[in-house]
């Protein structure tokens, strides 16, 4: 990780100078997570993917404004928030429908398909706040500070809402994974 | 119902430090309920863990953008414009200074051919002169103008 951090500072002084293949390569380190992170938060590919053109574009406009490339991940993922929870509220109406509790999915033993989707369909009953907090958490391993920071709340916020969305999770994952094992 | 003094979730997602981490671990050996939240809480954060990360559909790449042009001034910063910047001052430099040495050198040998001209013709000019004089003597000679 730190190795990382010294190469992204490198790649970050690069492209702060025009350099567009240093960007390039940065962007290449980053993609994969930025992507489905989006793809989690707003669940649709296209978008997702639009979004992340456009998350590395504002992150490129904007590399001059980045005051400690130390924190360059944290402030990646803040852009991809603003841009993703920009797009979620123009589609409000579509994602409250898509968000009401849907019938619970027979589960009659946890082949790993099976298990990606149960996971996939427990997330999408969760807050977009929520869903979020687990996101950045359990899936891009953020500090509760950097959390804080790329959602701009306090952290005890971030932990609130991720301590609610784990008793969801926990409600909705546990019961159905023992009976598919029992 | 687990102990509310234990922070289970932070304990489960590595967020406790080493002191607070083996009382909960000494509380939890005595707690069955306890137990059974952090089984339960370690089998949903297992379960969250199986969702692999999918591959980006197509390259986010911006060599061709427009955007991502470097503007005219940022095109002096790179170093191979820097270095073919360096190269054509060399170059044109040089030329300058291999023909001023090449006048000095031209100047010089004319200098010395004229001197040489200047000086063959100088004996040249002796020689006619011995020449003739040697001639109209012979022609004084032979005409009795004058005795040997």
């Amino acid at each position: 990780m730190i190795f990382r951090e010294v190469e992204d500072r490198d790649l970050i002084a690069k492209a702060r100078r025009g350099d567009v293949e240093g960007y390039n390569l940065l962007v290449s380190r980053w993609e994969k997570r930025v992507f489905n992170y989006l793809l989690r938060l707003v669940s649709n590919r296209e978008d997702a993917l639009d979004l992340s053109q456009d998350v590395f574009l504002k992150a490129y406009q904007n590399l001059r404004k980045l005051d400690d490339p130390a924190r360059f991940s944290a402030w990646l993922f803040r852009i991809a928030h603003n841009e993703a929870f920009s797009l979620l509220r123009r589609r409000r109406p579509d994602v409250e429908l898509a968000h009401e509790p849907r019938p619970q999915e027979p589960v009659s033993g946890m082949f790993p398909v099976e298990l990606s989707l149960a996971v996939e369909s427990a997330l999408g009953r969760l807050s977009e706040d929520q869903r979020e907090a687990v996101l950045l958490k359990v899936y891009q391993g953020f500090k509760f500070e950097e959390m804080a920071e790329i959602l701009e709340c306090p952290v005890s916020t971030v932990k609130s809402r991720l301590y609610t969305a784990l008793d969801l999770l926990k409600t909705t994952l546990a019961p159905a994974i023992l009976r598919g094992e029992s | 119902m687990s102990c509310p003094s234990f922070d289970w979730k932070a304990y489960a997602l590595n967020g406790l430090d080493a002191e607070e981490r083996r009382e909960a671990e000494t509380h939890a050996a005595t707690c069955s309920s306890c137990r059974m939240e952090l089984a339960t809480l370690r089998l949903t954060l297992d379960a969250l863990s199986s969702l692999r990360e999918e591959e980006v559909p197509r390259r986010i790449a911006f060599v061709s953008d427009k955007v991502f042009e470097a503007r005219w001034w940022q095109v002096f910063l790179r170093p191979s414009f820097a270095a073919a910047l360096v190269l054509a001052l060399a170059i044109v430099a040089h030329g300058f200074l291999v023909r001023a040495s090449v006048d000095a050198a031209v100047a010089k040998a004319v200098a010395q051919v004229q001197e040489q001209n200047q000086k063959q013709m100088t004996g040249i000019l002796a020689d006619y002169e011995l020449f003739s004089k040697q001639l109209t003597r012979m022609y004084a000679m032979n005409t009795g103008l004058v005795r040997q």
